[in-house]
């Protein structure tokens, strides 16, 4: 009896063991983090326009309803076309005509062989439901060396600084939007939009993940030097970019789970970056000399399509 | 011919009687970890390794019944378990798209599918040893109830079947434990798999707060993600079994357990 007694003494031990190791907080990801609440996201925006910008329209847009819309896009959309008269300029951008926008946005998307025919109709598609003033800038790696997103994204976000852009938003390819309510405009501190994505089942891996889809104003990215250009490779130059922000004392934001909402699509995975880790320790010491101020490539071509601005670069 | 087990004793003649039991309750420990490790190089192999293991079980269920319990068939049981949990905490979770809330959950019908098994093996255990039912009259003579289990060697009451995956006798008094532990089994291995498979593959929302696996393409490009993938295969097929068993449990032995209850129900009704 009394090794049954014990027996049952270390059955639970063990038992209440596996629960307090396997509770860690820091083994899971988070369905539930600080969110601006949808009534105040009007609140928390950065209303400003590119400096170029000629509107026509007699009356200011209003958001209220779009920032209020429970509907959501079917990524089916990416094989449809685009509405006739959509009135895309070329380089693909837009200005609303029916009233005066609020924001302008420079969306800067790095690309490397993906499906972009289809990004490019969903986006469109789904911008027109915002009335915002956008461009689409498609940065496009033409050389044999491993994927640099981030060294793109500078390249992307110097071009829609050139242009006149106030706010940008760092854009991967294969993620779509799902939420037309999820504004593409710039809150008063950067915000990682791209928090609830399906591939992760709707968790948000780690509270300070700021990869995907993130906006900053152009102000901000320039305060913090832009982005590294070191990471060749997948991984960690979102990281970076944050340990940046947090150098220079900006907090990011970001909206609730269901508004964040994105689909991404499956594909090759890149390889992981080898020197990753070590670059990232050392995020902080680089910041002033490696970025947009040590920008050096070569740029191979800048063509004004209909749907994008594509910038072919060679690192 | 009564066909017996492949065992180490039979390979290696020479080793002591003994030795036979560690052996067997130890290989699969060994061979299964292994199976899986295999399955994950590509999606043929994994379907391979599935259908052997798959045959093995089959196999199992047609020879005739060894004389002598064996501990692999319970080895087997428990290394399936330690290696779906192992995979489950270290890789599915490491990938951190699981909330704590999904894992406690997890955890809390885990833990009550290891405490009904448990109870149901100390009752049998306690059955055997003891010779009598607990709160009955243990009737020394043979009644229409008792039988003689031939796997265990001993006559029990009121047998209902022995199960070589637990390695214990199901009688009357843990018969509800071994249903309460297959029915929180199911629950645990359902939910342990759809947490698994819509981390690895690319999930959709299904209904409100339930996401399935959509696309799993892309679930052998690196290892974690195809031992995780080939584990909640495993899993899923598992589930299959224990559906299997709790339906064979409902159409045969439901009836028969309550049969007296129902007996005596119809005779007041009737009186």
């Amino acid at each position: 009896m009394r090794c049954s007694y014990r027996k049952k003494i270390i059955y639970g031990v063990i038992t209440i063991l596996i629960f307090i190791i396997f509770s860690h907080p820091g083994l899971y990801g988070r369905s539930s983090y600080e969110f601006i609440e949808k009534h105040n996201i009007l609140k928390y925006l950065h209303e400003e326009v590119n400096v170029n910008l000629t509107s026509n329209a007699f009356t200011n847009c209003d958001y209220h309803d779009i920032i209020n819309d429970e509907t959501t896009l079917s990524p089916n959309l990416i094989e449809g076309d685009l509405v006739e008269g959509h009135g895309i300029r070329d380089g693909g951008e837009y200005i609303p005509q029916d009233c005066r926008p609020k924001f302008s946005t420079a969306i800067i998307v790095p690309y490397r062989a993906e499906q972009l025919r289809g990004f490019l109709v969903y986006m469109h598609t789904f911008f027109r439901r915002q009335r915002i003033h956008y461009r689409i800038f498609i940065i496009e790696q033409v050389d044999s060396r491993p994927f640099n997103r981030a060294k793109l994204l500078n390249i992307g976000a110097a071009a829609a600084i050139n242009a006149g852009f106030p706010c940008i938003v760092l854009h991967d390819v294969d993620l779509l939007p799902l939420r037309p309510s999820n504004l593409y405009a710039c809150t008063k501190q950067p915000r990682h939009m791209s928090s609830s994505i399906n591939k992760f089942r709707f968790v948000l891996p780690y509270l300070t993940l700021f990869g995907g889809v993130i906006s900053i104003r152009t102000s901000q990215y320039k305060m913090v030097n832009g982005m590294s250009n070191e990471y060749f490779g997948w991984g960690a130059e979102d990281d970076d970019l944050y340990s940046r922000l947090r150098a220079c004392n900006f907090k990011i934001c970001r909206f609730g789970p269901e508004i964040s909402q994105y689909h991404m699509f499956s594909h090759k995975l890149q390889r992981k970056g080898k020197l990753r880790s070590d670059l990232l320790s050392f995020a902080r010491k680089r910041m002033a000399a490696d970025g947009l101020s040590s920008l050096h490539y070569l740029e191979v071509a800048t063509v004004l399509h209909p749907l994008f601005t594509h910038i072919m670069v060679d690192l | 011919m009564v066909s017996s087990a492949l065992t180490i004793q039979d390979i290696l003649p020479f080793r002591a009687n003994n030795k036979k039991v560690d052996m067997d309750a130890f290989l699969p420990f060994i061979v299964l970890p292994f199976l899986l490790l295999i399955a994950t190089i590509s999606r043929t192999i994994t379907i391979i390794i599935m259908v052997v293991i798959g045959m093995g079980v089959l196999y199992v269920y047609t020879r005739p019944r060894q004389k002598n319990r064996s501990p692999f068939f319970f080895s087997w049981t428990m290394s399936s378990a330690v290696t779906m949990f192992l995979v489950f905490e270290i890789i599915i979770l490491g990938l951190l798209e699981v909330t704590q809330l999904e894992n406690f959950i997890f955890l809390l019908l885990l833990a009550c599918t290891c405490y009904f098994f448990y109870k149901m093996k100390a009752i049998a255990d306690f059955e055997l040893a003891t010779g009598s039912s607990k709160g009955k009259e243990y009737s020394p003579v043979l009644t229409s109830d008792s039988y003689y289990c031939q796997v265990c060697q001993i006559e029990v009451n009121e047998r209902f079947f022995h199960s070589i995956w637990w390695d214990c006798c199901v009688l009357r008094p843990n018969y509800v434990y071994f249903l309460a532990g297959q029915i929180c089994a199911f629950a645990t291995l359902l939910f342990g798999t759809n947490l698994g498979l819509t981390t690895v593959c690319q999930p959709f929302i299904f209904y409100g707060l339930i996401l399935l696996p959509e696309d799993c393409n892309d679930a052998y490009y690196e290892f974690d993600l195809s031992l995780g993938f080939v584990t909640c295969v495993y899993g899923v097929g598992y589930l299959f079994v224990i559906a299997l068993v709790l339906i064979r449990q409902l159409l045969i032995y439901l009836p028969k357990y309550s049969e007296p209850q129902w007996r005596k129900l119809v005779n007041v009704l009737n009186v």
